[in-house]
Order: C-alpha cells, then sequence, then structure tokens
C-alpha cells in the first residue's frame, strides 16, 4: 500500500516535470506577453520611451472607436475572412478529392499542391507582386489578360481589386496545409459505403453529398475553424504586397498594430487595438463554435 | 534506477527552457568586454552594395589591430529592404535594450530619436577645425536642439538619369547647365516622348518607403512651398497649399498616363525597360560597375514652371551614440570612422559625395561630369528632409497619400488627410 502511494508520488512528480517546460515557454511567450499587452492598452507607451510610460484610463479606448483607419482595418479584416474561409476550404476539399484515388502519379501532383504551404509567404508574396504587375510587360497575369483581348488588370494597384488578388493568393497559397487535412479525413470514410451507394443507383453527386460530406463533417468543424482564425490575423501579404494600399483596401487589423505600434511609435495604443482584436477573435471563434455544434 | 533517468532528463530539458526563455542577446549593453578584455563597441548599419561592405571590413580590422586589448568594434550589417524594417529593428531594440552603441541611421530619423533621449550629443569628440571641414548640409542634418547629434561621411544627391541611346534616337538634347535645367513641362515632354510599348518614359518612385519623401519633396519646394513649416510643427497649408497641390497633380499626370510605372520593376533604367529616372547619385557607381554597356547621361533635377526654385535633394546616414554606449570607447570609433582618410575613402566607394570639404582635394573624379553635376546640385540647390522628431509619420504618410493619389485617390482630400495625421501626432506627442 505504502509503495503503492510512493510510485504514484514518483510518478507524478516525473509528469509535472515532463510538462514544466512546455507551461514555462507558453508562461514566457505567451501568457505573460499577452497580460502586458492588456496593462499597456491603458497607457500612454510611446516605444521608444520605455522609461516614461504613464497610466491614461481608457483613452486608448475612447479615440479607438472613434478612429476611420481602425473601422476600416476592421472591415477589411472580417472582409478577407469572409470571403477566404469558404473559398480556400472549398479548394482544399477539391484538391483533396482529386488526389484521394491511389492512383499512379499522384503523390506528384500531392507534392505539388502542397508545395506552395512549404514556401514562405514573404517568398511567395514577392513573387506573386511580379504575377500582377499592372504593366504587361512585366506582370505574366497581365500579359495573358492583353494577350486574350482583354484591358490589363491593376489588381494590386486598384483599390478595387487588391483585396481579392491577396484573397486569391491567399487560398492558393495555404490550401494545400487543408488540403492534407482533408485528405486525411477522406481515406477514413470506408469505401464499402461508396460502393453500396453506387449499386443503389448513387450518382457521383449524390454520393458527395450523402457520403463524403457527413462523412469529413468533423473534420470541416475544424479546418473551418484554423482557416478563420489564420485569416483574421492576415498580415504579411499586405507587408509585402501593398503596404496597407492602395487607398487603405488592404490595410488589416494586425497590419494596422503594427503601423501604429511601429511606425507611429503608439505602442500604447497599438496594444489597445491589439487588445480589442483580442477579444473580437474570441467572439468570432466562440460564435462559430455555436453555429458549428447547433448543426 | 529508470525512474531517476527520466527525471533526470526532464531536468535537463526544462534546465534548458528555463535559459532559452531567460536569454537575451545582450551583444550591445555598455561595459561588455570580450574574452581579450577589450571593450566592445557594436554598430548597425544598413546592409550596403559590395563595395561598401568591403569598406567595413577593411576599416573595422585596421582599428582592431591598432586597438587590440583596448577596444574591439562588431558590426552587424541590418537588412533595409525597401520598407521600414530597419527602423522597426530599432524600437524593437529599444523595448528590450538591445540597442548597439554606434547607430546608422538616415537623416532625417534623427531628430526623432535625439527628440526621445535615445541617441546623445557627439560635439564632445570632433575638434573645431575637424568640424568645420564637413559641409554644412550634414551638420546641419545632424543638429537638434542646438546640440550634434550625428555626422555622416556621406551626401547625397538625385538627378534626372538618362539612356543617351533613346534621347539619341529621339532627338532630345539634354541641358547640361544649371540654369537650363529641365521644367516640369519639359521633363513631361521628354517623358512622353520616349514612352513605347516596350519602355516607360521615366521612374518618379525609387522605392515605396522613405524614397517618396526624399525625391518628391522637392516639387513641393520648387514650387514654393514644402511639406511643413520652417520650425516642423505644422502640415496643414504646406503639404496641402495649392502649390502643394499642383506639385502632387503633375507627378500624378505622369503615372496615369503612363510615362512612369506605378510599380516599377526592380532597376527598371538599368536595364533599358525605362528611359529617364530620378535615381541618386550612388548610381553612379551601380551603372559604371554593373551596367557598362548601358549609354547614359545624367541632367539637373527639374525645376517647376514659370521660374521654380533650383532644388535637389540631400541627406544620408549618419552615424549617432545609443545612450546605451560606452561613451569613450564609442567616441574614439565615431571620430576614426569619421577621420579625413575614411570620410574620403567611403565616399569613393560608395560613389556619394563626401562631406568633408578637403576629400575632394583627393576625390578629382567631382571635377568632371558626371559626378561634377551631383557635387554641383549639392553644393547649390540641396535642401535637406522636414527636421521634425515628426518625421517618422510625416515619411510614410506622405508615401502612402502618394500611392493612394498614383492609383486613384482624391489629390486634395489625400493631402488634406496627410496634414491632419500629421499635425495631430504632432500635437499630440512633440507640441510643448
Amino acid at each position: 500500500m505504502k509503495k503503492a502511494a510512493v510510485k504514484k508520488y514518483h510518478e507524478r512528480r516525473a509528469a509535472y516535470l515532463f510538462v514544466l517546460p512546455a507551461v514555462i515557454l507558453l508562461f514566457a511567450f505567451l501568457i505573460l506577453p499577452a497580460f502586458s499587452t492588456i496593462r499597456y492598452a491603458f497607457t500612454d507607451y510611446n516605444i521608444l520611451r520605455p522609461d516614461e510610460i504613464s497610466f491614461c484610463g481608457i483613452d486608448n479606448f475612447i479615440e479607438l472607436f472613434q478612429d476611420k483607419d481602425f473601422k476600416k482595418s476592421l472591415v477589411n479584416t472580417i472582409y478577407f475572412t469572409i470571403i477566404v474561409v469558404p473559398f480556400q476550404c472549398a479548394l482544399a476539399l477539391l484538391l483533396a478529392m482529386l488526389i484521394s484515388p491511389r492512383k499512379k502519379g499522384v503523390s506528384i501532383f500531392r507534392a505539388a499542391y502542397f508545395s506552395p504551404n512549404v514556401t514562405s509567404m514573404v517568398v511567395v508574396a514577392i513573387l506573386w507582386s511580379v504575377l500582377y504587375n499592372p504593366n504587361p510587360s512585366t506582370g505574366l497575369l497581365n500579359a495573358f489578360l492583353t494577350k486574350l483581348g482583354f484591358p490589363a488588370c491593376g489588381f494590386l494597384t486598384d483599390p478595387k481589386t487588391a483585396m481579392n488578388s491577396i484573397i486569391f493568393m491567399s487560398a492558393w497559397q495555404a490550401a494545400g496545409y487543408q488540403m492534407m487535412i482533408f485528405l486525411a479525413g477522406l481515406q477514413g470514410i470506408p469505401a464499402d459505403q461508396y460502393e453500396a451507394a453506387s449499386i443503389d443507383g448513387a450518382n457521383k453527386f449524390q454520393q458527395f453529398c450523402y457520403i463524403t460530406i457527413p462523412g469529413l463533417k468533423n473534420v470541416i468543424k475544424y479546418v473551418v475553424m484554423i482557416t478563420m482564425i489564420q485569416a483574421m490575423k492576415l498580415f504579411t501579404q499586405p507587408y509585402v504586397m501593398t503596404q496597407g494600399g492602395p487607398q487603405n483596401s488592404t490595410r488589416t487589423l494586425v497590419y494596422y498594430i503594427y503601423e501604429q505600434g511601429f511606425q507611429s511609435r503608439n505602442f500604447g495604443y497599438a496594444c489597445s487595438v491589439a487588445a480589442v482584436f483580442f477579444v473580437i477573435v474570441i467572439t468570432m471563434s466562440l460564435m462559430l463554435k455555436r453555429v458549428i455544434k447547433a448543426d | 534506477m529508470m525512474k531517476k533517468r527520466t527525471v533526470c532528463a526532464a531536468l535537463a530539458v526544462s534546465a534548458a527552457a528555463v535559459s532559452l526563455a531567460g536569454c537575451s542577446t545582450g551583444s550591445s549593453s555598455s561595459g561588455n568586454q570580450d574574452s581579450g578584455g577589450a571593450k566592445v563597441v557594436t554598430i548597425w548599419s544598413p546592409t550596403d552594395e559590395p563595395a561598401i561592405e568591403e569598406w567595413w571590413v577593411e576599416k573595422i580590422n585596421a582599428f582592431n589591430e591598432a586597438h587590440k586589448g583596448e577596444i574591439e568594434v562588431k558590426r552587424e550589417a541590418v537588412v533595409r529592404a525597401n520598407s521600414y524594417a530597419y527602423e522597426d529593428k530599432i524600437n524593437a531594440a529599444v523595448t528590450s535594450n538591445d540597442l548597439p552603441d554606434i547607430l546608422y541611421v538616415d537623416g532625417p530619423n534623427i531628430s526623432n530619436y535625439a527628440e526621445a533621449g535615445l541617441i546623445v550629443p557627439i560635439d564632445a569628440y570632433f575638434t573645431e577645425d575637424d568640424l568645420n571641414d564637413f559641409v554644412d548640409s550634414i551638420k546641419v542634418q545632424g543638429t537638434y536642439d542646438g546640440k550634434l547629434f550625428a555626422l555622416g561621411a556621406t551626401e547625397s544627391s538625385v538627378a534626372l538619369y538618362y539612356n543617351k541611346d533613346m534621347t539619341d534616337a529621339a532627338g532630345i538634347t539634354m541641358p547640361d547647365k544649371l540654369e537650363d535645367a529641365l521644367t516640369w513641362s519639359e521633363f513631361e515632354e521628354i517623358a512622353a516622348k520616349l514612352t513605347t510599348d516596350q519602355v516607360v518614359g521615366t521612374n518618379i518612385i525609387m522605392d515605396k518607403g522613405e524614397g517618396l519623401p526624399y525625391v518628391l519633396e522637392q516639387f513641393w519646394i520648387s514650387n514654393g512651398t514644402d511639406f511643413i513649416s520652417e520650425d516642423g510643427s505644422t502640415a496643414e497649408g504646406y503639404v496641402n497649399s495649392e502649390k502643394g497641390i499642383q506639385a502632387a497633380t503633375f507627378l500624378n499626370g505622369l503615372i496615369q498616363k503612363g510615362y512612369a510605372n506605378v510599380e516599377p520593376i526592380q532597376q527598371e533604367f538599368h536595364n533599358g525597360k525605362c528611359a529617364t529616372m530620378l535615381g541618386g547619385s550612388w548610381e553612379v557607381a551601380t551603372l559604371e560597375t554593373q551596367f557598362p554597356d548601358v549609354n547614359w547621361g545624367v541632367t539637373y533635377f527639374p525645376v517647376a514652371d514659370n521660374g521654380g526654385i533650383k532644388t535637389s535633394p540631400t541627406g544620408d546616414w549618419a552615424a549617432c551614440m545609443t545612450k546605451n554606449a560606452d561613451e569613450a570607447a564609442a567616441g574614439e570609433v565615431i571620430a576614426y570612422l569619421m577621420n579625413q582618410e575614411n570620410v574620403t575613402t567611403y565616399a569613393q566607394a560608395i560613389a556619394k559625395l563626401p562631406t568633408r570639404a578637403s576629400s575632394y582635394d583627393t576625390l578629382t573624379e567631382y571635377n568632371e561630369y558626371p559626378r561634377s553635376l551631383f557635387k554641383e546640385q549639392s553644393l547649390n540647390t540641396g535642401h535637406p528632409r522636414p527636421r521634425t522628431p515628426g518625421y517618422t509619420v510625416l515619411s510614410p504618410g506622405f508615401s502612402e497619400a502618394m500611392m493612394n493619389i498614383f492609383t486613384g485617390a482624391d489629390i486634395k482630400e489625400s493631402l488634406d488627410q496627410l496634414a491632419e495625421d500629421t499635425d495631430a501626432n504632432y500635437q499630440k506627442n512633440y507640441a510643448k
């Protein structure tokens, strides 16, 4: 009896020691900074004067809710999320279904579809800004358009198309990851279900609606959730490709936080934007979770 | 036994994690010493062309050799890109107290850093004779609140480069005297003539970061206004004045009529995709060494119609001493970097104008075209960028406003917004 208790104690100690590194790292790089952000959100912290931080109450938040640029960034971020999540998930599912059958040569496509995802977003963004170049002698896409007799499109330099151009590129870059998750999900659906369905005379579309989709239900929930959270954090693409322009059309919340904190030196204000952003992301995740659960 | 081992392993991992979490790159706090007991002086400067990178290696080795056991200089080349990556790194270093001892900063940022107490005066490390040898523009740029905070080895200028083959083919002769400098309408006419399906007439976007205000402010000045008031406190009625709107309208015309690209390709002039460009004095060396086949010439910065002010950009990166520095050691290094020989060789390597008058005795190439043109501009028509701590908001704000205008935004609205934002930032952070 006593021996067992000692053993249990030792095991428990070992367990705590094993989680310790993760907890320390999590605390140092996630929890501590998160609390600092909330604390600084109520100060006038100028990034160049870390020694002169003074408490300013809710001034930052009052300013925030009157700030046109903040509102525009919020609208842009939500627009990006609403469009990119279904588009990217559908694309990923399509790709996964294309490469799911175990046929010869499929692994080449699997690697090809996944490769943009392992390439750094900065590299991809630079390449795509060349593809999108408005001058047909440089931009490949415009070279095609003009060859086919269409007028050249401004893509990133036209406020009407800039965000959509970023959406398309982002989905292209990131879909490979969700494709892999869908692929695993697809392979978990027993093949005899499809066989039975085809014997019963169900066509491919019916099979997709009544076997594939229900079979992937949990995978879809997970994929939509992570895609949404990733989409809310959009930063690299506008930073590299458009610097938030043209005419604010691609300024996202995270980019706005960066601009306020670093370029304008208003670190306290940037923290208040970050705090509000945090609340928005949490709320949206909870709402999505509820919608999915109700289903 | 087995259990003991697992516990040990877990402890080792967590110890590693603790040291990782608590680590800081303490490369730059004062009083840093290397293993030989020498004081380490760190320098941050932007990555540069190969000639300058070689210059750094050579000069640092020479200094370290001469000061063995006393001072050891280390330089970190920081990527600047054509955005604000370098400034971001400085900001981050301030929050983590990781500033180097010596920091190279772009001219117009000096006021901001000095105002924030990030950098300290360096008057003490130069004799009066020494300071008299430096040209005024670099001292004006480095002075804030009556004290000298920064000195650089080079000055810059911008002029209109042109592809001689293209201008000759079009029968265009470019002016070779300052009094005959192109007017805006002549500039536009030439750009129009040289624009073809394959080649754009000109390039007015040096880069989308600091390049925009650096080059384009001259169009405001030439038209009789500026970005902000003389004391640096007010943009309203300057950047968005009637004359400012005229300047922006002229520049926007070049883009909208297709004479200049809104998304210029890297080095489009060098590669024959662009007939003329508003380019920096440093391009002389790039063209000579890397593009020997291009037949090019250079003429003066264009001037506003109807007797506009003759003007050209000045200003360049300069060395500052941070508040973290060991003053004596860092002062010695700055004095070394700015001595007569080093200013001369640095300016020569980067093909920018030297800041010491005496350097021109050695650099005889500045008596001859094309370099003589930049020397002439720098001495006669140079205008530094606004000296205001609010420049860090004005500069990206101006770049953004111009890119908005080039992509179809209303000119007056964009400039009004810029003036409003600039003034609001100044009032909030710097007004006394």
